[in-house]
């Protein structure tokens, strides 16, 4: 009787549990072909805002995803095209613009009548005061806390408004790309009006969507700007970006439909494979996320300051095994850039074949590691013995085992030691390592973005400290070159110099499966994962 | 025993001054600061700015003068500023009360609800095949852990239902069916844990009673089964569960992480982590303060309760 009493209570509550639930979320309608305005896109976010909307202060996805529809840039990739370059480019609050000078001057026509979620007039002195404080120009108005890109623009010799609507970039030397630069989610114009420090609790822009609440560690929910200024845009109502910190958790929200749309970047090729099987329907598409597995051996130390040891770490990892290993196949081999056709720039599988690490067959590569180490003394008898730094987080641990396996090979014994988040970095800029496994973001999909700032000398990314001459030189003549054909040349040159002198071994470029409802529209990954957040375009069908 | 409730609230103060000191010490020692955590979201250091973003957060200040600094605030009900939301602490802290209290105190419930009954009955039924059933279900309880149970009865939801509960909180004044069905869920997942506690030391102490003289009066004076177990052994057993409920209540007040983390609750317990992992002080330091105070209070609370239970207890002064 009491086995009954309780299997009642049981079935009770399972039974009131599903009476509450509601039947399972049916099959997505068909495709409508023209855009319908109103609704809710729900989406999900990893952790809270780490720096707010404070886009300018951050290095991370976590940031840009939701802040990037609250604010708009002068120029920006455009958000229908899968691919970025000059090509795709369009105006933002810029509705022209134009080199001047032999690509030295870069000027901008702005928008009339473009207004902030405050009310407030934009003008041309939003953008210099914006441009002003990333450069750092000594008549700055105002300052950032944190200036992770203040790099990109060190070409930048002055910044002038004429007037209202007109601002001018002044270059010290030409720069093509540097447009490429200002079209990235990474470089939105602030309003002069307000401190930057106010978009690390708020966020006043001309986007298309304006804050409406963050409710700390919950959720952001930003509405329509009925005032925007495109015609008709945005199509949707409201975005909400939930914060779900178990990825767990996160996935079952968007099998189970509460969620439109898979976090950028995050998706592996395992997990879009059970996504896919146990929901169909599902929308999966493969993309870059500009985001590479590194080797960081810091040059200014022993062993690492030794070319040979360096060349024998290169030639020792697999990268095709760790593909497979690691990542069951998603990600890519390539050099300092993401290949085609996941990215623009980068070595392709052909150029790859001679440079450390890359041969058809693993164990010739092998061989040339051990006769590298041999004639630094190296032996089976007596082993390099290293310590490995990675992040203590499972994708730089997962990554760095492997390392330490072919490592072990070729006669390097190295321990694994993880560095917890708040003192990777720290740890990574000063140096206090010898050599480590990681993983580099890199914005737009450009040459500039990525050599001045992981190559540079004197860059506080470069974390392996690597700082040649020539080098630099190679990236500014490529930086300056006005051809596309011809600079493309260039970077693959370069590419392959930083290889061979394993300046920082690039092991893969990983892949992300992004995943969505079918019932979203207009929402197309690129192939960089911090330029597609705008959302003025996407709408749904529900 | 007026004079019995000052003397523990006196000591309670000298607790939380004491907590106070070794939770401040402890996340000091703690490797990295919030600015290195804010660099690290922009994937550099720069010493320079560093050192700016320490003064501007008043983190450069001597330790002992940013201890007494905190203890200021808390006598003057200032709990600070949140370094990472630049917000006062207590308007971040406030809302996350509510969540965790009610999700601890639900789960208690549950335990209460499933765990008396059942260790009376396995201990009534002491070595029947009925009992060694309600054994392994309690066993199975205390090896199988909150969150990975919150996972499967998430992953379940979400594969034959196609559901799971809302992402966001929603609160009883929203939506009733609502709330009770996100509290539901994770209640029952911790509460099951819990109730497997609960009956083994119901059980226990029952068995322990009813060896006891006086109910072997009790049944030799032709009284009922009920009347026995139910109105004499149970009352006396009871002294020892009320303790560990007590004690599993103050457990879940900090203990729900991964339970919140799961079921994507705005609690104490979830973000309490989050606080911690970006060495986020003001928040890390009021929020343990407030689950002590909890933890204290629960505490004082069951020590009352011996006196209602058991009226051989006297509270002197």
């Amino acid at each position: 009787m009491t086995r009954l009493r309780i299997a009642a209570l049981f079935a009770s509550l399972v039974l009131l549990t599903l009476a509450l639930v509601g039947p399972a979320t049916s099959q997505a309608p068909p495709p409508s072909p023209t855009p319908k305005a109103g609704g809710t896109l729900n989406l999900m976010l990893r952790e809270d805002l780490p720096q707010g909307f404070a886009i300018h202060e951050t290095a991370t996805i976590s940031t840009v995803w939701p802040a990037m529809p609250c604010l708009n840039n002068l120029v920006l990739f455009d958000p229908l095209k899968k691919t970025e370059s000059v090509d795709t480019i369009i105006g933002e609050l810029a509705e022209k613009w134009s080199w001047q000078d032999n690509y030295r001057n870069l000027v901008f026509f702005l928008r009339k009548g473009v207004k902030w979620h405050d009310g407030q007039p934009f003008t041309a002195k939003d953008v210099k005061f914006t441009f002003d404080m990333l450069r750092e120009a000594p008549d700055a108005p105002a300052k950032l806390r944190i200036n992770p890109r203040k790099d990109w623009y060190a070409n930048v010799e002055a910044i002038e408004a004429p007037d209202s609507h007109t601002v001018v970039f002044r270059l010290k030397r030409p720069q093509p790309s540097f447009l490429m630069l200002l079209a990235s989610g990474y470089t939105p114009v602030y309003a002069a009006h307000l401190s930057p420090a106010s978009y690390r609790t708020g966020c006043v822009g001309t986007g298309p969507f304006k804050l409406k609440e963050w409710r700390k560690g919950e959720y952001v929910e930003l509405v329509r700007n009925p005032e925007y200024f495109v015609k008709g845009r945005p199509y949707l109502d409201t975005l909400k970006y939930y914060v779900i910190v178990e990825r767990g958790t996160r996935q079952a929200a968007l099998q189970a439909g509460k969620l439109d749309v898979s976090f950028p970047g995050e998706t592996t090729k395992t997990a879009a494979e059970h996504l896919k099987h146990v929901v169909p329907q599902l929308v999966v598409t493969p993309v870059s996320q500009n985001v590479s597995d590194n080797i960081i051996m810091n040059v200014t130390k022993p062993p690492f300051d030794n070319p040979k040891v360096r060349l024998a770490v290169s030639y020792a990892i697999d990268r095709r095994a760790l593909v497979g290993a690691v990542h069951q196949g998603g990600a890519v081999v390539g050099a300092s850039l993401a290949p085609k056709p996941w990215g623009f720039w980068g070595l392709g599988e052909r150029d790859l074949v001679g440079l450390p690490g890359y041969a058809a067959t693993p164990a010739d590569e092998k061989a040339k590691a051990k006769r590298l180490m041999a004639e630094v003394g190296v032996t089976p008898e007596k082993p390099l013995r290293v310590e490995i730094v990675t992040r203590a987080i499972a994708i730089y641990v997962d990554m760095a085992s492997f390392v330490i396996n072919e490592l072990k090979q070729v006669g390097i014994e190295a321990s694994l030691k993880q560095i917890e988040t708040a003192q990777w970095h720290p740890m990574a800029t000063r140096g206090d390592y010898q050599i480590g496994a990681n993983l580099t973001g890199i914005g737009p999909d450009d040459p500039d973005a990525n050599f001045y700032e992981n190559y540079g000398c004197g860059s506080p990314r470069n974390y392996s400290q690597y700082c040649s001459e020539e080098l630099m030189r190679m990236v500014d003549a490529q930086s300056q070159e006005l051809d596309p054909k011809k600079r493309l040349v260039m970077v693959y040159a370069i590419q392959r110099k930083l290889e061979a002198e394993a300046a920082r071994p690039i092991l893969d470029w990983k892949l992300d499966y992004f995943t969505v409802w079918p019932h979203v529209k207009n929402l197309i990954p690129h192939q960089s994962i911090y330029n597609f957040g705008r959302m003025q375009d996407v709408w749904t069908d529900r | 025993m007026k004079t019995y409730v000052a003397q523990r609230l006196t000591i309670a103060v000298l607790t939380l001054l004491g907590m106070s000191i070794v939770i401040f010490v402890l996340l000091r020692l703690a490797p990295g600061d919030i600015v290195d955590i804010l660099f690290s979201t922009a994937g550099y250091v720069s010493p320079a700015e560093k050192q700016a973003i320490m003064k501007e957060l008043g983190m450069d200040r001597p330790y002992w003068v940013q201890y007494l600094d905190w203890l200021r605030q808390i006598a003057t009900f200032d709990l600070g500023k949140s370094y990472r939301y630049d917000l006062p602490a207590w308007q971040i802290i406030r809302p996350l009360l509510p969540v965790t209290l009610e999700l601890a105190a639900l789960s208690i419930v549950f335990a209460v609800l499933l765990g008396v009954p059942t260790g009376v009955i396995s201990a009534v039924r002491q070595d029947s095949t009925l009992d060694y059933v309600l054994r392994v279900i309690s066993l199975a309880g205390l090896s199988m852990p909150a969150f990975w149970l919150g996972m499967v009865i998430i992953l379940a939801l979400v594969t034959w239902f196609r559901w799971i509960p809302p992402l966001t909180y929603v609160s009883p004044m929203e939506n009733l069916t609502l709330h009770a069905v996100q509290f539901l869920l994770p209640a029952l997942a911790v509460g099951y844990r819990s109730s497997a506690l609960i009956m083994r030391i119901t059980r226990s102490s029952l068995l322990e009673v009813l060896r006891e003289d006086y109910i072997r009066t009790a049944w030799a004076k032709g009284q009922s089964e009920r009347a026995v177990v139910w109105r004499h052994a149970l009352k006396n057993a009871l002294l020892p569960v009320v303790t560990v409920i007590g004690i599993e209540f103050a457990f879940l007040i900090g203990g729900l992480v991964v339970t919140e983390t799961v079921f994507n609750l705005p609690g104490v317990a979830r973000f309490l982590v989050q606080a911690i992992l970006w060495r986020d002080y003001p928040i890390v330091q009021n929020l343990v303060m407030v689950i002590a105070i909890v933890v204290i209070l629960s505490n004082l609370l069951v020590d009352m309760l011996y006196g209602v239970l058991d009226p051989r207890v006297r509270y002197g002064g």
